[in-house]
């Protein structure tokens, strides 16, 4: 993954977050992601694959509270809980914020799967195509939280489809 | 006038609910997918308009809107959805849509979309 395919998600992050929760947002230093085999908090993970001109994985991962402000800011209601609703407003998050970041990738045409929404502490990130995962960490009014991205342009989208289809 | 709300996101859908009492409307219907929709057109001639977002389960924003138009209802229709992308909002157009709200929104943005259809 080229680190130039990481700034249509993280201006996305910062313009969703401006325009639907009137919140600021700031962007910490971006990394290889590194998968950690214990951690104590709880995280609601959201995550959509990308397939089309480019495949990939976008995931947003916030710890609870966050996940409970962020939610609250974004419906203008609090949350005690993470309740439905919760997990629901991260998946439909994660939807905005992939949806706007695949308009910037100009000469691209790319597709989103629907969103899925996990919850728990281990978090591991992998996929069969040893793409690399970056991952970028934000921090705000409402928490801090971060994303994960992989991303890789298809050289040849055609003969991916017809390999795919062989494989079957 | 009532109003149509269609997203799979619950949330999503109370936004725009919210966004409709605001400029007035309290007289609002929900869809989580296109296919309820369809359903929900069909039975309620009184609806003068309807929110659809693009990609739901069931079936889609965009097949839910031929179905409408296939039905000769000419219900207005504004897609309220992520697909930014110039050829999505043509497709939407010349499959039946009336208008285009692309999300990310402000408040703001969708007030002054809904003022246009609200009479």
């Amino acid at each position: 993954m080229k680190a130039e395919h990481i700034n249509p998600f993280i201006n996305s992050v910062s313009e969703v977050f401006k325009s639907m929760l009137n919140c600021d947002v700031k962007v910490g230093k971006v990394e290889i992601s590194e998968p950690k085999d214990c951690d104590e908090e709880q995280y609601i993970i959201g995550m959509i694959g990308m397939s089309g001109t480019a495949r990939g994985v976008i995931s947003m991962k916030f710890p609870e509270e966050t996940a409970k402000k962020a939610v609250g800011k974004f419906v203008g209601l609090e949350f005690e809980t993470v309740d439905s609703e919760v997990i629901d407003g991260i998946g439909e998050l994660i939807n905005i914020v992939a949806g706007n970041a695949k308009t910037k990738f100009q000469g691209h045409s790319i597709s989103l799967s629907l969103p899925t929404v996990v919850k728990g502490s281990v978090y591991k990130l992998k996929n069969l195509g040893k793409l690399v995962w970056l991952s970028v960490p934000f921090s705000s009014e409402v928490g801090s939280f971060s994303i994960e991205v992989s991303f890789k342009p298809v050289e040849d989208p055609v003969k991916e489809v017809e390999n795919a289809s062989v494989s079957r | 006038m009532q109003v149509l709300v269609v997203d799979d996101s619950q949330i999503m859908r109370k936004i725009v609910t919210g966004a409709l009492n605001k400029v007035g409307i309290t007289d609002t219907l929900d869809a989580c997918d296109g296919k309820e929709a369809v359903q929900i057109v069909s039975q309620n001639p009184d609806i003068g308009l309807v929110l659809m977002d693009w990609n739901m389960p069931n079936m889609t924003g965009l097949e839910a809107i031929k179905k409408i138009r296939a039905s000769k209802n000419e219900v207005p229709i504004i897609m309220c959805t992520t697909e930014g992308e110039k050829e999505k909002v043509l497709e939407a157009l010349k499959s039946g849509a009336n208008d285009y709200l692309v999300k990310p929104f402000s408040p703001k943005d969708i007030q002054a979309k809904l003022e246009k259809y609200v009479k």
